[in-house]
């Protein structure tokens, strides 16, 4: 089993996040629209740059409500990671992040799964 | 943000029928079905924007999902305003209005209830409809908004001002 090292985000939108292996699991936490989403960039590009992950795994438990400016963020960490061979994994995620998911037609470009467990085993 | 349930002056009060050659063309609508938020171009302001009308289209007997989805189509209108009509310049003019003209008749064509919406700016009048046509592609950037707009309101028009741009979304029960 990989060890789990913490990396910190500076920011609150990722309360915590941690490298396992080539994984990188995030939780992002709040209502995330054009206000805060350059922070939550922000952060997601150090959070990549540090861990420089295969697999990236972003637990929206606590993410209630998004808008399309924060669906560009999670959008240009899938970029970052397919040029890397990577895929991003998003699980937790609650109605109106998935019904915004699906109006974008992205459910289907992410992968959507129940828990970190699960994006762990794929 | 300045708030309220607010009575005014609209042409789909649905005591009024729209095309009566006797009544007058405009009478207040009923307060209680009447929100007017006067907002200023800063990124602050769209939750609270989101909120209020989302409230407002509870009271109106919308259902969560259609709550939602009003609400999301507010945040991305007021977004594209700010980012694009007043190109992220702080402090200028929206004004959202929402009301219901619940009444069948009350709208041209309109068989039942109904939630109105405006956003009205007073910015570089681009009309986002007018933009190029390019297919939709997830995976690059931009175009989110308008996706929204068009897939879940029932309506939605942009008309050029001789100022700025109107936006008017329609979204049925």
């Amino acid at each position: 089993m990989n060890p789990s090292i913490p990396l910190t985000s500076g920011t609150d939108l990722v309360p915590s996040a941690r490298q396992e292996g080539t994984a990188v699991i995030a939780a992002i936490r709040g209502e995330i629209d054009l206000h805060n989403s350059p922070e939550l960039r922000t952060a997601m590009l150090d959070v990549l740059l540090r861990g420089d992950p295969k697999k990236l795994i972003l637990n929206l438990d606590q993410v209630p409500y998004m808008d399309s400016s924060a669906v560009a963020v999670l959008v240009e960490a899938l970029q970052k990671l397919r040029r890397v061979g990577g895929k991003v994994f998003l699980t937790n995620l609650q109605p109106r992040v998935k019904g915004l998911l699906e109006i974008a037609r992205l459910d289907t470009i992410f992968i959507v799964v129940k828990d970190e467990a699960e994006a762990l085993s794929k | 943000m300045a708030f309220g349930f607010v009575s005014g002056l609209s042409p789909f009060d649905p005591a009024t029928p729209v095309n009566s050659p006797t009544a007058p063309p405009f009478r207040p609508i009923d307060p209680a079905r009447r929100l007017e938020l006067h907002l200023a171009s800063h990124t602050v302001e769209l939750s609270h924007a989101r909120k209020a009308i989302e409230q407002f289209a509870a009271s109106q007997g919308f259902d969560e999902t259609a709550q939602a989805q009003i609400g999301l189509c507010v945040n991305e209108a007021m977004a594209n305003v700010i980012r694009h009509a007043y190109s992220g310049v702080t402090g200028k003019p929206i004004l959202v209005i929402a009301e219901t003209p619940v009444a069948p008749g009350a709208v041209e064509n309109e068989p039942g209830p109904v939630l109105k919406i405006t956003v009205r700016d007073w910015g570089n009048g681009q009309n986002p409809a007018e933009l190029p046509p390019k297919p939709y592609n997830p995976l690059e950037p931009g175009g989110v908004g308008l996706i929204c707009l068009r897939g879940l309101m029932n309506e939605v028009t942009y008309t050029p001002q001789p100022d700025g741009m109107l936006l008017t979304m329609l979204k049925r029960k």
